[in-house]
């Protein structure tokens, strides 16, 4: 009995110890701010955001002026706007952006700079659409500080918050189905299943579960939906730093008229991230075949962390991708000021559906 | 006598076992499974003596019974990581039996694999509970004893079965019910009372927590009173009910000087008895009623008058209304709806 004694109390202390040292705990006192009109009375924690948070200094600037890039470079497709120089410091930029590690050849065939043998190039090419896509027609969710590359890129080649759809699970004969719940993550929230994702950020699947009648009719949206919806939106809530609090009002999760205006906000997100899921992430998985294998293997040098194991599917965009924990990438540093470049006055990407997204008067949902 | 007065059980009566009174503790079918024998240990928290313990047929199928649900839900949780011991602890609070998917309605013979094991598991452990539960009555009736505790337990059966049983049958699918696993169950309940518009509306939900909390108020009013008239002999509660002494009337003064009115040591037991039976009792009914009666709590509590009508319920809008981005938060850094390229 004694010794029993002794391992059990052994035992509380070492789980009490694991419970106080091992996952991360805020400490009082909290810092909050007020987030809306006071009627709505919502105070938010400040998010500290994930690693990298701050913005790189930009490269000194050059003539805007002068010969421009299409009459300069030979094979210049998407950047058609900008001077020679303008285009040569953007190169650069990108370079240290995205493959800082890797340098020029990540992208370009030795010295040939015109060359398209490498497929990251032609990836490149489209994510350079994607950026001026998202700074010239969908400013309702990114206008005033835009995005350049480094908001998702952070110095890797694959953006270190992306979400890569896990392989289907092998059907099981006899042990119970599971949904896919992570391996990693710093909370608990990063653990939870991601593969309702792709109905909300690839598909239209409508976000509205909750009944607008009081007394039972039918109309409540199904279990699995409202499963998936709520780990949905708690990849939301963890990727931006908030709590539901910061959209919601939580008396009444589906009411507009009681929500804060960044609830606006996010519905023009989960359309933005749709958009560029479809119609420029999709591509490029297409073209970068290799990102599919296993992480070990030399194609892509730089695979984070968190993405180890078997990858099917390419990396998508969600909410995370960009905000790195933060309600404002970057704390909502303008890095696009140093690049216009990057936000041309206009830029449907080349599917006109694309723009259809960006302009289309919103629907329910 | 002040050596009552600690928090913890300081005096321990070495003495011979208390040996069974009629009727026997080996009743038909049954035996006792350990002799008795002394714990200075448990002593500090309880009484010294240890055993013996009733071994009968419903304590035996109970048992075997619960380590086959048991069994179901860890299997089926480590064949989940491919039997890999040091993933299924790491991922232990993450890892589910789930119930079965909602095409599957009530089927009772589902595949195994989609919630036929979640149905075996729910089985074994209802039939587990229930005959805990009848070993509980039995044992009481043996000993002459009224059978609250019984009943009380059966409160809490009560919104198990609820969970589990009567509300999936009656919403239609196993789906809804609750999946076995830590933070999979924890998601459950948060996505319930999201998805039916804030279980905090459903008055039955409010009971409950009244009875839940007021339980542990009443539990410590009780007990420090107990503990505090000790050296007036209140350790001889059950004697004090039918022969009141110094200790009973000087707690029952104490709560008359503090709060004008007080239980005495008789009905203090009712009302802990009564809120903790009604804790569950309440909260399945409040469960019931929700999918089947009433979809969205704060609109029905809207509706009766209990939460605050703060603006008549709109279908979704079609766009913001007008200067709702133009609200200059400190995250939208001055960022307003007009001048972008949307239109």
């Amino acid at each position: 009995m004694k010794s029993l004694t002794v391992i059990a109390g052994a035992g509380f202390v070492a789980a009490a110890a694991f419970i106080l040292l091992v996952p991360t705990w805020n400490r009082p006192p909290y810092t909050t701010e007020e987030i809306a009109v006071p009627a709505n009375d919502q105070f938010q924690p400040v998010a500290t955001g994930y690693a990298l948070n701050k913005a790189p200094p930009p490269l000194p600037a050059v003539d805007l002026g002068g010969p421009s890039a299409t009459a300069t470079y030979k094979n210049v497709h998407v950047l058609t706007d900008v001077s020679a120089a303008e285009f040569m410091r953007l190169q650069y930029a990108i370079t240290a952006w995205v493959s800082p590690k890797q340098g020029c050849a990540f992208c370009h065939e030795g010295t040939d700079w015109a060359s398209d043998a490498k497929p990251q190039k032609a990836a490149a090419r489209i994510m350079l659409q994607m950026t001026r896509h998202l700074n010239a027609d969908w400013s309702r969710h990114v206008a005033p500080s835009g995005m350049t590359c480094y908001t998702c890129h952070r110095g890797q080649p694959v953006p270190g918050q992306s979400w890569f759809p896990d392989a289907p699970e092998p059907a099981h004969v006899l042990a119970g189905d599971q949904d896919n719940w992570q391996e990693s993550g710093d909370t608990v929230r990063k653990f939870f299943p991601d593969n309702g994702f792709a109905e909300y950020f690839l598909d239209d699947q409508p976000i509205a579960v909750i009944s607008t009648s009081p007394i039972h009719n039918g109309t409540i949206g199904s279990w699995p939906e409202a499963n998936r919806i709520y780990e949905m939106m708690m990849q939301m809530s963890d990727g931006i730093g908030v709590n539901c609090g910061y959209c919601h009002q939580s008396r009444a999760f589906q009411d507009w008229n009681q929500s804060s205006p960044y609830r606006w906000n996010a519905w023009y997100a989960i359309r933005m991230t749709r958009d560029l899921n479809r119609h420029f992430l999709l591509p490029i998985a297409a073209i970068l075949p290799q990102s599919r294998k296993l992480i070990h293997e030399t194609q892509i040098p730089v695979m984070p962390v968190r993405m180890k194991g078997l990858q099917t599917g390419e990396g998508l965009v969600v909410c995370a991708t960009c905000h790195f924990g933060l309600p404002q990438p970057l704390n909502g540093a303008n890095m696009l000021q140093d690049y216009p470049g990057l936000a041309p006055a206009h830029a449907p990407a080349a599917d006109p559906a694309t723009h259809a997204d960006a302009t289309a008067a919103p629907a329910p949902g | 006598m002040a050596r009552f007065h600690t928090l913890f059980t300081s005096i321990e009566v070495a003495a011979p076992f208390e040996v069974p009174w009629p009727p026997p503790m080996s009743p038909p079918g049954g035996r006792v499974l350990r002799e008795p024998r002394h714990s200075v240990w448990l002593g500090r928290l309880g009484e010294t003596q240890v055993g013996p313990t009733h071994l009968g047929i419903l304590a035996i199928l109970s048992i075997v019974c619960g380590f086959i649900a048991f069994e179901i839900i860890g299997l089926n949780m480590w064949a989940s990581v491919d039997w890999n011991l040091l993933r299924f602890i790491k991922m232990l609070p993450f890892l589910a039996l789930e119930p079965p998917s909602a095409k599957q309605g009530l089927s009772i013979l589902p595949p195994l694999h989609d919630g036929g094991w979640w149905l075996l598991a729910g089985f074994f452990l209802t039939t587990s509970i229930l005959l805990w539960w009848a070993r509980m009555y039995s044992r009481a009736v043996a000993l002459g004893m009224g059978t609250h505790v019984a009943w009380a337990f059966a409160s809490a059966i009560w919104l198990y079965l609820v969970l589990g049983f009567f509300r999936p049958i009656l919403v239609g699918s196993w789906s809804e019910a609750v999946p076995f696993g830590i933070v999979p169950h924890l998601n459950w309940t948060a996505t319930f009372s999201v998805r039916y518009g804030n279980l905090f509306y459903n008055p039955f939900h409010m009971l409950s927590i009244v009875f839940l909390y007021g339980s542990t108020m009443l539990f410590t009013m009780h007990a420090g009173t107990i503990l505090s008239t000790a050296r007036y002999g209140s350790e001889r509660e059950t004697r004090e009910i039918v022969d009141p002494g110094s200790a009973s009337e000087r707690g029952s003064l104490f709560w008359r000087w503090t709060m004008g009115f007080n239980a005495n040591f008789d009905s203090i037991h009712k009302w802990a008895y009564w809120f903790a039976l009604l804790t569950t009792l309440t909260g399945g009914i409040g469960i019931l009623m929700t999918g089947t009666v009433v979809d969205n709590w704060y609109l029905w509590g809207v509706e009766h008058g209990i939460a605050p009508d703060y603006a008549p319920l709109q279908p979704i809008p079609s766009a913001p209304p007008p200067g709702a981005l133009d609200v200059k938060g400190p995250h939208l850094g001055g960022a307003t709806a007009s001048g972008d390229t949307v239109q």
